[in-house]
């Protein structure tokens, strides 16, 4: 069952569509939800809603057959005439019209005895899901057929991807799931992490296709990524750098020193060798510590007396063409 | 009595097929039209790399889903593969947001 909702809802079309809209909706749905064209682990439920509630509209007699009866149409008898059902129904509350039950609607063919989807315990071939389009004509005669890989987004922080472990990550829509997800230590922006079988459920139980987590790390306040190297502003006063000084940062192992050697420039890069991201297999990233130079927004009168001094000492002139 | 001297990780067409649960004379005629990726041994018999169970099970998937003939599933999965690529190469560029800076 499509989630109890309606089969127009899922195909966005009105009540009185004719056969035509159904099949244009269809159609573009079916281009945006396909497990091979939409890898969003959502998007294989929303697939099966949209081929199911397809497979039923597609059909004047299922079609009619669910107008009058609702989503239980396969649960009454194929001769029951809507009124009387309707009136018994009202009448003597749910029981009446369910002793046929597991009924297939004409065409729908719920014995296929394939593969079932299960959730609403309604019998649902695959291949009526896939092949309902075409007349029954394509799905059959391939067997098993394995499920699609499927991709979600793994956002990790800084401090995530540097100290690596488990995370617990929950993806997809309606049938959300939930992960244990093993990060090595010293995962990059955009590498995958594969989860084998977790992806798009096959057909006649062929194997599953593979979840990909792909990492993003998320942006950080001071750091910068880049690959497995880091980046930080490194506040200077302006003596700092011109006398030169030892700095403490704090990088994701713990704080380092960085020495500061005198006449040190805006922009010039210090590189803390090997403390940026681990890599599990070489070289660690570095961690650059990018000098910026700040000033006093107000100067006290002391301040402004030795920086006037030193404006008239100073013989630098740093627009000077070299 | 022939010992395989490495690991084969390729598949025959027997294997290949039992692999996918189909004919070996459709894998052929797939192989043929280059919609799965088949490589020729010395005496002419086909050998398909592992990931190929994978690509066969998104062709079936394809040809289900979209009522597409071999030539327009071949089409798709190229047209597929050529935006896996772009999209990961997209991902690998860096965000306005990481840039270092200078």
């Amino acid at each position: 069952m499509a989630g109890g909702r309606d089969y127009y809802e899922i195909l966005g079309v009105p009540r009185n569509a004719g056969q035509e809209d159904i099949q244009r909706a269809y159609r573009k749905l079916a281009r945006a939800y396909h497990p091979d064209l939409n890898s969003d682990p959502a998007a294989e439920d929303r697939f099966k809603d949209i081929s199911e509630a397809y497979n039923v509209l597609s059909d004047p007699a299922t079609r009619r057959r669910y107008d009058a009866f609702g989503p239980d149409f396969r649960q009454i008898p194929e001769d029951a005439d809507p009124g009387a059902w309707r009136r018994s129904r009202a009448g003597a509350g749910a029981g009446a019209g369910a002793g046929r039950a597991g009924t297939a609607g004409a065409g729908a063919g719920g014995a296929g005895g394939g593969f079932s989807y299960g959730a609403g315990g309604t019998d649902v071939d695959i291949e009526d899901l896939f092949g309902g389009l075409f007349g029954g004509r394509s799905g059959r005669g391939w067997g098993p057929v394995p499920g699609a890989g499927q991709e979600a987004e793994l956002p990790l922080t800084v401090g995530e991807a540097y100290r690596g472990g488990r995370k617990s990550v929950t993806i997809g829509g309606a049938g959300q799931r939930t992960f244990e997800v093993n990060i090595p230590p010293g995962v990059t922006d955009g590498q995958r992490i594969r989860l084998a079988g977790q992806g798009g459920r096959g057909s006649d139980g062929a194997r599953s296709g593979d979840l990909y987590f792909i990492v993003r790390i998320l942006p950080h306040p001071v750091y910068r990524v880049q690959g497995r190297d880091l980046y930080l502003d490194l506040r200077l006063a302006p003596w700092e750098a011109a006398l030169g000084t030892s700095v403490p940062v704090d990088t994701p192992g713990g704080e380092a020193k960085v020495t500061v050697p005198p006449g040190t420039s805006c922009g010039r890069r210090l590189r803390l060798r090997g403390r940026g991201l681990p890599n599990p297999r070489g070289k660690p990233g570095d961690l650059f510590a990018e000098a910026k130079i700040m000033v006093p927004p107000r100067l006290s009168p002391a301040e402004r007396q030795l920086f006037e001094q030193l404006a008239a000492a100073s013989g630098f002139d740093p627009r000077r063409r070299q | 009595m022939s010992y395989a001297l490495i690991r084969t990780t390729r598949l025959d067409l027997g294997a290949f097929a039992r692999a996918t649960g189909t004919h070996p004379d459709l894998i052929r005629r797939l192989a043929a039209l280059g919609i799965i990726d088949a490589r020729q041994g010395p005496s002419g018999e086909l050998w398909f790399p592992p990931g190929q169970v994978a690509a066969f099970a998104r062709v079936q998937r394809l040809r289900a889903g979209f009522a597409l003939n071999y030539a327009a599933v071949g089409l798709v999965t190229d047209l597929l593969d050529k935006i896996a690529v772009l999209e990961a190469a997209l991902r690998s560029s860096r965000r306005p947001g990481d840039y270092p800076r200078g």
